[in-house]
């Protein structure tokens, strides 16, 4: 009964306190982990600032140069950031089509209550493994079985379906088709798991009410699936692109780094990286990467823009 | 109260930040000079030198990273040589070395031709001759002059000399040139036309003269008449066009295998005995540490093969130990030194026992002059009798820091244009510049 009176004299109570503490370890660790990296890397793109050997070149204040470096023709003629950003949006392309076909085919069936598929949570582990590969350790498996003398060259010249071993690793076509594959390899099943979730969210009574006045499965599908799915699969969508403008690891592997042939493969991280190996280019780098934030930004507002148009 | 919960869920993370601080003073002064390091941190890119540090000096093996030498533990750390890795590693760790741990300091590493002036000529790497490795006399003279600074500092030793050597298979040339002696083969490989003619041959019969067409890359870019890069600009030197030259022909006949890298599976391959390549290229270190398949107790054709000095002179490499800047542990960075230049018992046994051409000369001429002395892998041939010829004649020269990935990068671009994906030799070379351009700022680009 004490403690009561004393309670006027504060108004209200609140908690809101805590929940500025319980989040501030993610701020603080945001700030000094990527913010300020982020800001630092701004700030290098107005540098030149590289490695020749051990001698630390700069930091040099150059204003724009580097910006001007990076739109400017290199000796085959062209502007290296256009043609990998081409390459890197292809590469994506050519894994996310069938990615999400048959993600969305597979999410489907999973979900559909007439079909009701025995062992699902079965399928889902399955479909989900090369995603726990590490990319690099996968890309690494297709180099060794894609080789003139790994074992898919065995069993295509044994069976006599090529007459000389297929340099796979060699050519524009194969190297682009295998680099495909392996982003819908790893990815298909995560993208599968996700709109699993988005369809699960959709009352069941609007299915049930659909076929009950004899709607067609592709009726369904379009009117009822899709439009409530919208949100959710705009956010794979979006996730996935941001995904694919980072590729790296799988085509780097595959190519040895050197986006073979012809620089067909090599996209903008790769061509990153090349900045940043033996000279530290941060300058080059700093530039480059404040270049792929805003595509990603704008990549991603146009696609949120028509997608959520209504 | 919930001032106390939370400073204490703060705790973690500003401990976390302290965590992440290094220690204020990470060198502590010896405090008398005789007292040296712990462990001695070795740097390298393969396996070849670890493996004979271990068995002719260590005491101890005792894990595939450690080796026991009295008190003192050496310990290794490898990164792969590929696309520059292990420079690039190299290169962050010396950078740091002045802010690391005694402990954690590097003593001793490894380095390439390629880019070994990148550290002789830097300070890095330390004078040799004031820890205690004086003696030369016995060292081939470019091995020294490979690792002396622009004023003849000396910064390290090599433990191989490494005059290179056409390696060929008996049986191929018993059955495209009717001998398999080494006279008579050097004599019908004597210059690049006779090598042609024979490459020809050898296609008639079934046979590639080369496993690939970057196999014979070196013996072109070693004998180039000018470096990669000449006041600060790009070069490429009228050899490596001439490297170009002889690929597309090869090509073209189809006296090639493959025109894949060297070190990868197709090339390797043809390394069994059931590969139908004639002709492989490289020094003592190619033939006994990178031909492990042609060594293959089942699959390998161990003794079916003999050296030759082939269509021109040159070698390829030789592996280098420098003295890291800042090591606290002088005198076994110069005792390990030593050991593997001066040390005849040690330089008798990497002849004998590892069929390397060590970097003694006395060593391998007793062996050159040596009639009962033969490799099992050579068929009973004396490698030494062959290699201690060649190696009066190696000039270092032509050499820049730039060079692995001027090399790799124009194989990579050049085999593009081999393989028909790009349309012309100017876009391979094309392709190139701008790979260099990108690599090296500070290399101008034309």
């Amino acid at each position: 009964m004490q403690k009561t009176e004393k309670l006027p004299k504060t108004k209200s109570i609140s908690y809101s306190r805590w929940g500025y503490i319980f989040i501030a370890p993610f701020f603080i660790i945001y700030t000094i982990f990527t913010f300020y990296p982020q800001l630092l890397t701004v700030y290098n793109s107005f540098f030149e600032y590289y490695r020749d050997g051990l001698t630390i070149i700069g930091p040099r204040f150059v204003g724009l140069q580097n910006y001007k470096t990076l739109f400017s023709l290199n000796t085959s003629g062209y502007v290296p950031i256009f043609k990998f950003m081409g390459n890197t949006l292809w590469l994506w392309i050519i894994g996310a089509l069938p990615q999400f076909t048959i993600a969305m085919l597979l999410a489907l069936f999973f979900t559909s209550t007439r079909l009701d598929i025995k062992g699902q949570q079965f399928f889902k582990t399955v479909i989900y493994m090369p995603n726990l590969i590490m990319a690099s350790a996968f890309s690494m498996l297709f180099f060794a079985l894609f080789s003139q003398v790994g074992p898919v060259n065995q069993l295509l010249v044994s069976s006599g379906m090529a007459l000389k071993p297929i340099n796979f690793l060699g050519m524009r076509v194969t190297v682009q088709s295998l680099i495909g594959l392996m982003n819908f390899l790893m990815w298909f099943g995560n993208t599968t798991i996700l709109l699993m979730a988005g369809i699960q969210s959709i009352d069941e009574a609007l299915f049930e009410s659909a076929r009950l006045d004899g709607s067609t499965s592709t009726q369904v599908f379009f009117n009822i699936t899709m439009p409530l799915l919208m949100p959710i699969f705009i956010y794979v969508l979006i996730t996935s692109m941001i995904g694919g403008i980072q590729m790296f690891d799988v085509p780097q592997v595959l190519t040895n780094g050197h986006g073979i042939p012809n620089n067909t493969s090599t996209t903008l991280i790769m061509y990153l990286n090349n900045f940043l190996g033996i000279s530290k280019n941060y300058g080059m780098a700093g530039a480059l990467s404040v270049l792929l934030f805003f595509i990603t930004a704008v990549l991603s507002g146009i696609v949120f823009k028509t997608i959520n148009r209504k | 109260m919930k001032k106390l919960l939370s400073g204490l869920l703060a705790m973690p993370l500003v401990l976390t930040l302290v965590g992440c601080q290094k220690p204020a003073d990470p060198t502590p002064a010896p405090a008398d000079e005789t007292a040296e390091g712990a462990v001695l941190n070795v740097w390298t890119w393969n396996e070849e030198f670890w493996g004979f540090l271990g068995k002719y000096y260590a005491d101890e093996v005792v894990d595939e990273y450690t080796l026991k030498k009295g008190d003192v533990t050496i310990k290794r750390t490898t990164y792969p040589s590929d696309g520059g890795a292990y420079q690039d590693a190299l290169d962050a760790a010396l950078l740091n070395q002045a802010n690391a741990a005694a402990d954690d300091k590097i003593d001793l590493f490894l380095a390439e031709a390629d880019y070994i002036l990148k550290y002789t000529n830097s300070d890095a790497t330390m004078d040799v001759k004031s820890i205690g490795v004086t003696d030369f006399s016995n060292t081939y003279k470019y091995t020294v002059e490979a690792a002396s600074d622009a004023n003849g500092v000396v910064k390290g030793v090599s433990f191989q000399c490494c005059p290179a050597a056409v390696i060929y298979r008996r049986s191929i040339a018993m059955d495209v040139l009717g001998t398999d002696d080494p006279a008579a083969v050097q004599e019908a490989l004597k210059d690049w036309d006779a090598f042609n003619a024979v490459a020809a041959a050898a296609k008639e019969k079934g046979y590639t003269m080369i496993p690939t067409t970057n196999a014979t890359y070196r013996v072109f870019s070693n004998n180039a008449t000018s470096p990669w890069v000449v006041d600060g600009k790009l070069n490429i030197d009228a050899n490596i066009l001439k490297w170009m030259d002889q690929s597309e022909e090869f090509v073209k006949n189809g006296y090639t295998a493959y025109t894949s890298n060297i070190w990868g599976d197709e090339a390797t391959s043809e390394m069994f005995a059931d590969g139908k390549s004639m002709c492989f290229f490289g020094p003592a270190w190619y033939f006994n540490f990178s031909m492990t398949n042609a060594q293959d107790p089942e699959k390998g054709c161990m003794g079916d093969w003999a050296i030759c000095q082939g269509p021109q002179a040159w070698f390829w490499g030789g592996t280098w130990m420098l003295a890291a800047t800042g090591t606290d542990n002088p005198t076994m960075v110069a005792d390990i030194m030593n050991t593997f230049i001066n040390n005849e018992e040690v330089c008798d046994a990497l002849v004998k026992n590892e069929a390397q051409f060590s970097n003694n000369q006395a060593v391998n001429n007793k062996y050159a002059e040596d009639e009962t002395f033969g490799s099992e892998f050579l068929g009973g041939q004396n490698p030494n009798a062959v290699f201690a010829e060649l190696a009066k004649n190696i000039k270092f020269q032509n050499v820049t820091q730039y060079d692995q990935l001027c090399n790799e990068g124009l194989q990579t671009y050049f085999t593009e244009f081999l393989d028909g994906q790009v349309a012309t030799r100017e876009d391979a070379i094309n392709n190139f510049k701008d790979y260099i351009r990108t690599t090296y700022p500070s290399i101008t680009v034309e």
